[in-house]
């Protein structure tokens, strides 16, 4: 079932798309996806919006749908909302800020329940941005739920790390607190239409220069008047491609295992069946799982 | 950590045309994600096109359509051939609001899996789709 949903996913069918993303999501053999899948064809930008709820984010993203688009760029949309600890229930509200296409294939939006605690994001998000990376989009937005503070684990799938502040949310001490400010790669000022913008983007760079970061941009932008929205664009078109950081951190890890399982391996080897059966699918999933165990497992401990 | 065994199960709730009153669509909304479920609230003022999509991009196993228009006889016969022809025919449906008794029978009739008039009792709408759920996945 999952060759015919890869291969579904490569000729571009959206059916296959929205599978595998829950397959993912539901952390339903990984290792065996990610090994089916390979390497995508091309990277897509990933784009993560954090930021407080009520500050705008899925309004953003609709208006960064919109701008994509017209530069005829494919886009998908992750977002997040919180799931319930007790029920493991979700209220996913946030497609209904976003814009209506249903004629627009080069627009996917997909509603993820993110579980209660310190990640902001959805499990296995690694996994669901590289199911859409194959469906060939040109940018991934990521819509965090909304903690604010000490979200830092979209860092790990994300080339860029947009942080969304509004006026009137709090004095500067509140950006000195440890936490996304130190992983994010831009900031957005948002709802810049509003009375007492300027005194937070004022406060807010005197905080960067203090910090010694005044290499991070801060962009006044309204989604309302749509102000801002075109230098905003910009500078997500300027956003590379990256090493993410979780993925590159496991394919040490597995280059590693792999190769210490050979070398015990090849002590008992007699006829060259051992290095055969590296090659095979089976094998490389399990060790991808044996990875995927540990480095988990290290993240706990941390 | 723990993954559920059982994966949740995934509802789509809107509404179509001009009908403006979300009240009871947000009451079960509310009612089925504390029951559970993982409910893609998809708002007001949809089109069917649309409902469609976000059906099909969610990979939803539900959706739940709120009329209280009296345009029922005319959206739901188009909704029902859109997501066939979107090869949704799996996709249950069940319609909430303001159904004239003698329309029921027609939307069970079109492939509607139940109509839920005002008044009904949330635990009847969670326990209808339990049920449902469970035949349809075992």
């Amino acid at each position: 079932m999952l060759d015919a949903l890869v291969r579904g996913l490569k000729r571009r069918d959206r059916r296959s798309l929205a599978r595998l993303i829950s397959i993912a999501a539901r952390g339903e053999s990984i290792a065996e996806l990610v090994a089916q899948l390979g390497a995508p064809p091309k990277s897509a930008r990933v784009i993560a919006l954090t930021g407080a709820g009520g500050v705008g984010k899925s309004t953003l993203t609709g208006k960064l749908i919109e701008m994509l688009r017209a530069k005829e760029q494919s886009v998908a949309v992750l977002a997040c909302d919180p799931q319930s600890p007790i029920t493991g229930g979700a209220l996913l509200g946030d497609r209904f800020r976003m814009p209506m296409r249903p004629d627009d294939a080069g627009v996917y939006i997909r509603s993820l329940a993110a579980p209660s605690g310190r990640q902001a994001v959805a499990q296995h998000l690694d996994t669901i941005t590289l199911v859409c990376e194959h469906f060939g989009f040109d940018y991934i937005l990521v819509e965090t739920v909304g903690a604010g503070q000490g979200d830092t684990a979209v860092r790990d799938v994300a080339d860029a790390v947009v942080l969304l502040l509004q006026p009137e949310t709090g004095d500067d001490l509140q950006w000195e607190k440890a936490g996304v400010l130190e992983v994010v790669d831009m900031i957005v000022v948002h709802k810049a239409d509003l009375p007492g913008a300027e005194r937070t983007i004022h406060q807010l760079q005197m905080m960067l220069e203090m910090a010694g970061q005044t290499s991070l941009p801060v962009f006044p932008v309204s989604s309302r008047s749509g102000a801002g929205l075109d230098d905003l664009v910009a500078a997500l078109e300027r956003v590379r491609p990256r090493e993410r950081v979780r993925s590159a951190a496991q394919r040490r890890l597995w280059e590693a295992v792999q190769a210490e399982l050979l070398q015990r391996w090849k002590r008992l080897e007699t006829d060259g069946a051992i290095a055969a059966l590296c090659t095979q699918p089976q094998w490389q999933a399990a060790v991808s799982e044996a990875v995927e165990k540990l480095c988990s497992s290290t993240k706990r401990k941390n | 950590m723990s993954e559920s065994s059982s994966a949740p199960i995934r509802v789509v709730l809107a509404k179509v045309g001009l009908d403006g009153h979300d009240r009871g669509i947000k009451v079960v909304a509310r009612a089925l994600r504390d029951a559970g479920m993982h409910v893609i609230y998809a708002g007001l003022w949809q089109t069917l096109e649309a409902v469609v999509t976000t059906v099909a991009d969610e990979d939803a196993d539900w959706l739940g359509l709120s009329l209280l228009s009296g345009a029922h006889m005319t959206l739901v016969p188009r909704l029902m051939e859109l997501l066939r022809a979107a090869d949704l025919a799996h996709v249950q449906v069940m319609v909430g609001g303001i159904i004239p008794e003698a329309d029921v029978s027609k939307l069970t009739d079109l492939g509607v899996a139940r109509v839920f008039g005002p008044g009904t009792p949330m635990t009847d709408i969670v326990g209808f789709i339990r049920e449902r759920s469970g035949a349809a996945h075992a």
